[in-house]
């Protein structure tokens, strides 16, 4: 089942000799359950495209669907509240609500849908990222690892069509990162979770269905490659 | 780039955004100070002006010295004018007269008429003992010239001769006593002083009026005075009005007006040093880590603090000169629109003077304040971690010690709350500039409150001009009204008829009342002063009067009073109370008003006591004086134009300088809300962002918006409400309640429009934000900086 499409997407900063193509005609689609690595230079386009996936930012022109849905043509409200029901994110700086304790942080968007988070989910989910003990902390009691499982706990809480990671260990040591890459891997298992994931860090895409290249504002797909080492 | 210091100008650059909300905040704290003192500065020399012209520049009068000590006294290089002064028949009650009209007979020296009162209008002082100076309104009225003869009758009924060599001006007091002034010089005076020839100074009852040639250190030449010619403290009076806009007064009505004026001047800086902490802090805080990347290259924390200092002076370039600008052209409409309310009185203020005072403090203040307010910021740029720079919790505006509760409230509400808590400093730092503005507001108004009891304000009813019956009796001919207000010269004109101590039987007591009439516009003035009953029935049904409120008065409305006129008596129905009319009487005697039907049936009565008359804007002297012929010479013609322009310049000068104010402040608030808002949402940006991304609607961004500026504006109220009603409370003592003796009440309409005020800033300031973030992509905000 098709969860992300993307069509010729392009987005392009500035006019004249200033102009920059970002992404040049990028298309390509994802499946329910599939967890894919989009790797690249730095400035080659990789958190463009993402942006314009979670229409965080608005493509030149291009579509992007989300089981059907086109983000870009909804009003801001509608496309506010879609963005929070089916899409997840991850930053690389964790971005947590530091008044908000891990348990408080991770259930934050289902209150702003103001509805009552699911214990048993929450439970889960604190179990699940081993943060069970630490769930009465605030972030700035956290270690950057237990910060990222939690942000990764608020991607999860609302069961999303699709999660957009944005360089999801950039901040992290090579220890945290592989238990960071373990957690997005098991919540593809477990939940059937569609993930995009942006990584500079090759050694990443080891666990993931599939790898995009990105280079120069233009997509390739390097189809599903476990094992694929870059030099 | 020569020294790290120069990285300022460069940051500023970058930064100008966040420069730009600091030096507003230090631009608003300039203009305040600036355009406070100035106003201060400029209300002083308007009523030094007015003090000067009413009652004479002089600092000190002496009496019950000798000539010869007066003459010493004029010697000492710290005296700069003396002149002896006398009088007699001031009040009319001496028998002197000119041209059967009662007359002052002044006598003094010429510095009295040229240094003191300058009020020589034509030719010279008197040389001899036989010339004398006649007042302008005797000039008028008799049609005299210098060089003419005049006869002044003495009680005795003996005649005095003399030449006028000039004439002055007339004063307020004679004009209003309807007498003329003879001014001779102090050797003529003498020499008709009844009973003393040539005695001593203080036989003649002179006093010596000192003008003193330095005005620093007034209290110290008056000690010195005293104890060079061994005075008494009652043989020395002050010009207490002139001394106290001076700051020498040691009168104790004066030291409560200083000390109000102290704790006001404390409360405006004040303001202005938190105005500019709250926003130097919050500057800094959002670019903590780019001071964490200085420590991290290499800056001590000295280097760092003197950063934000050289950074905070930096904007002092721009905000001063802009601050003592904008506060100098308030200033200077202020002064334009006093010359335009009153031009007798203001006519010689410049538009565009300049107050140094003003302005020193301005510059003062301004860099005082941005440099104590700088040592906190940068004391916490300083101790920035290097760690935070590289670490991504370098945007955390402040580290949290207590979860938020999402229970009791929606979560975007409750992160709005806890935004505005989070950080006590922060939090103390609004809730300090909002509370300070109501407490800055709510002080000032009592200035409104003392302005009403110093100044009696002129009722709608107060006459230009007088036709008083001189036995106080309805003989001023009921025709004159209409002859008058057929004259062009003439806006109003309206008489009363009085029946004095008219004995009464009310509820079986005896009293005695005063009987007034009111005609058609008098009964539309009473309106606002109606405290309870119907004014209409007085005015169209006969056999009805009103009461005048008194607090020894009994009679109620709906009582009917039995009037005792000769031999007959009649009824009257009380049917209304009003609190205050055209005239005083004992307090023991009441205040009937009727119409004029219901007095002439009573009485049979119809003509005037008074007929009180308002003239037309620009009608001249020569106008007056026609109205004074139409008159004629039978009744008494009071001129009271000098006393009401002097209370109305007082008025409005005072009236100006305090509205004027309190909409200041009214301003700074609305303008320090939006600055602190905007501020306080720019430090988050970031923040929104990541919730925007994660799924807050513009919405629940707005409502987030909303609650931490209402936390800020609710608890600011709160505060500076108690604050500033202790405040109210303590000034209102000092300035109405030591003089007057008025309780303090909670001054609810000022709390009211002030709290308004914040709610309306408060509006506004989320506006621009929220439209801002509104209109930024969210990739934008996430990166804003």
């Amino acid at each position: 089942m098709e969860i992300l499409k993307v069509q010729n997407l392009c987005k392009t900063y500035g006019k004249g000799e200033a102009r920059v193509d970002a992404l040049k005609d990028v298309s390509f689609a994802l499946e329910k359950g599939e967890f894919a690595a989009v790797v690249g230079e730095s400035g080659s386009g990789k958190s463009t495209l993402l942006n314009c996936i979670g229409a965080l930012d608005v493509p030149s022109s291009g579509s992007v669907t989300i089981e059907g849905h086109n983000l870009h043509t909804m009003k801001e409200e509608e496309r506010t509240i879609f963005r929070r029901r089916n899409i997840g994110f991850i930053f690389q700086s964790f971005q947590l609500v530091s008044e908000l304790t891990v348990e408080q942080n991770i259930i934050f968007p289902i209150l702003l849908d103001y509805r009552k988070p699911n214990a048993q989910d929450v439970k889960e989910i604190l179990d699940m990222l081993g943060l069970t003990e630490r769930r009465n902390h605030l972030p700035n009691q956290l270690s950057g690892g237990q910060q990222q499982r939690a942000a990764i706990g608020r991607a999860l809480i609302t069961r999303p069509k699709l999660i957009l990671a944005d360089e999801p260990t950039g901040n992290l040591d090579s220890k945290n990162s592989q238990d960071v890459m373990d957690l997005l891997t098991q919540a593809s298992r477990h939940y059937q979770q569609t993930i995009l994931m942006i990584t500079h860090n090759n050694n990443l895409t080891a666990s993931v269905d599939r790898v995009l290249r990105v280079t120069d504002g233009v997509l390739t797909d390097l189809g599903g490659n476990a094992n694929e080492r870059f030099s | 780039m020569k020294g790290f210091l120069d990285l300022v100008p460069s940051s500023a650059k970058v930064h100008k955004k966040q420069s730009r909300m600091s030096v507003f905040c230090i631009i608003l704290s300039v203009f305040l100070v600036t355009a406070i003192f100035g106003m201060a500065d400029m209300f002083i020399k308007g009523q030094i002006l007015q003090a000067q012209s009413e009652n004479g520049n002089w600092h000190i009068g002496i009496r019950d010295i000798t000539d010869e000590d007066a003459a010493v006294l004029a010697a000492r290089p710290d005296i700069k004018t003396v002149s002896a002064y006398g009088v007699l028949n001031f009040r009319g009650d001496q028998g002197y007269t000119l041209s059967n009209k009662d007359a002052a007979i002044f006598g003094c020296d010429e510095a009295m008429v040229k240094d003191i009162f300058e009020m020589l209008s034509e030719g010279a002082f008197p040389q001899a003992e036989e010339e004398a100076l006649v007042s302008d309104n005797a000039k008028e009225t008799l049609g005299l010239k210098t060089g003419d003869q005049i006869t002044v009758k003495t009680a005795s009924g003996e005649e005095l001769q003399f030449t006028i060599s000039g004439f002055a001006t007339s004063t307020a007091n004679l004009l209003r006593e309807d007498s003329l002034g003879v001014l001779l010089s102090t050797e003529g005076f003498r020499a008709i002083c009844p009973e003393v020839k040539n005695g001593n100074a203080s036989d003649y009852n002179t006093m010596f009026y000192v003008q003193l040639a330095n005005t620093r250190h007034i209290q110290n030449t008056i000690q010195d005075i005293k104890a060079s010619f061994s005075l008494t403290d009652d043989q020395i009076s002050e010009n207490t009005k002139l001394l106290g806009l001076l700051g020498q007064s040691s009168s104790a009505f004066m030291m409560q007006v200083y000390g109000a004026a102290i704790v006001l001047f404390v409360l405006v800086l004040c303001a202005g040093i938190l105005m500019i902490t709250s926003s130097l802090n919050s500057n800094v805080a959002q670019r903590i880590e780019f001071f964490g990347l200085l420590r991290c290259v290499g800056a001590t924390p000295k280097q760092v603090m003197r950063l934000v200092r050289k950074e905070a002076l930096h904007w002092c370039r721009l905000a001063i000169p802009i601050g003592v600008v904008t506060g100098t052209i308030v200033v200077w409409l202020m002064c334009f629109v006093l010359r335009w309310l009153s031009p007798i009185y203001f006519g010689g203020m410049p538009i565009f003077s300049i107050s140094i005072p003003s302005i020193i403090a301005g510059i003062c203040v301004g860099l005082l304040t941005v440099l104590l307010a700088a040592r906190s910021p940068a004391k916490k740029a300083s101790k920035s971690s290097p760690l935070a720079a590289v670490s991504g919790n370098a945007n955390d505006l402040q580290p949290v010690r207590r979860a938020a509760n999402t229970k009791l409230f929606k979560v975007d509400t409750f992160l709005g709350i806890h935004h505005a808590k989070s950080s006590k400093k922060n939090f103390v730092l609004m809730v300090g500039s909002f509370s300070l503005s109501i407490i800055l507001f709510l002080s000032f108004s009592v200035t409104i409150d003392f302005m009403k009891h110093a100044l009696t304000p002129l009722h709608p009813w107060t006459a230009d001009l007088s036709i008083i019956s001189p036995d106080q009796t309805c003989s001023v001919r009921n025709g004159l009204i209409e002859e008058l207000s057929g004259n062009p010269a003439v806006d109003k004109v309206y008489g009363r008829m009085f029946a004095y101590n008219v004995p009464v039987v009310v509820n079986g007591e005896t009293k005695t009342v005063d009987l007034i009439t009111y005609e058609e516009k008098q009964f539309d003035w009473a309106k606002n002063y109606k405290l309870s009953g119907s004014l209409e029935t007085a005015q169209n049904q006969t056999g009805t009067a009103l009461i005048v409120f008194e607090a020894e008065n009994t009679i109620q409305i709906g009582d009917t009073v039995t009037l005792n006129l000769g031999e007959k008596s009649s009824n009257i129905e009380i049917v209304g109370m009003v609190s205050d009319c055209p005239f005083n009487n004992r307090a023991d005697v009441g205040k009937l008003i009727c119409s004029e039907e219901t007095f002439q049936q009573m009485t049979g009565e119809s003509d005037y006591t008074i007929i009180d008359i308002q003239i037309a804007e620009g009608a001249t002297e020569n106008d007056v004086s026609a109205i004074r012929k139409m008159a004629g010479g039978t009744y008494t013609f009071s001129d009271d134009r000098m006393s009401n322009s002097n209370t109305r310049g007082t008025y409005y000068c005072f009236g100006l300088f305090v509205y004027g104010f309190l909409v200041l402040i009214a301003l700074i608030t609305i303008f320090n809300v939006i600055n602190s808002i905007a501020m306080s949402v720019a430090a988050r940006m970031k923040q929104y962002g990541a919730f925007r991304a994660i799924g807050l609607s513009n919405r629940q961004l707005v409502r987030m918006v909303v609650a931490e500026a209402s936390t800020y504006a609710v608890t600011g109220s709160i505060c500076g409400g108690i604050l500033g009603l202790l405040c109210n409370k303590i000034l209102f003592d000092k300035l109405v309640g030591f003089n007057w003796g008025d309780p303090w009440n909670i001054p609810v309409a000022e709390l009211a429009v002030i709290i308004a005020v914040v709610v309306i800033a408060v509006i506004l300031a989320i506006r621009g934000p929220i439209k801002k973030i509104r209109d930024m992509s969210i990739v934008d905000t996430i990166s804003a900086q």
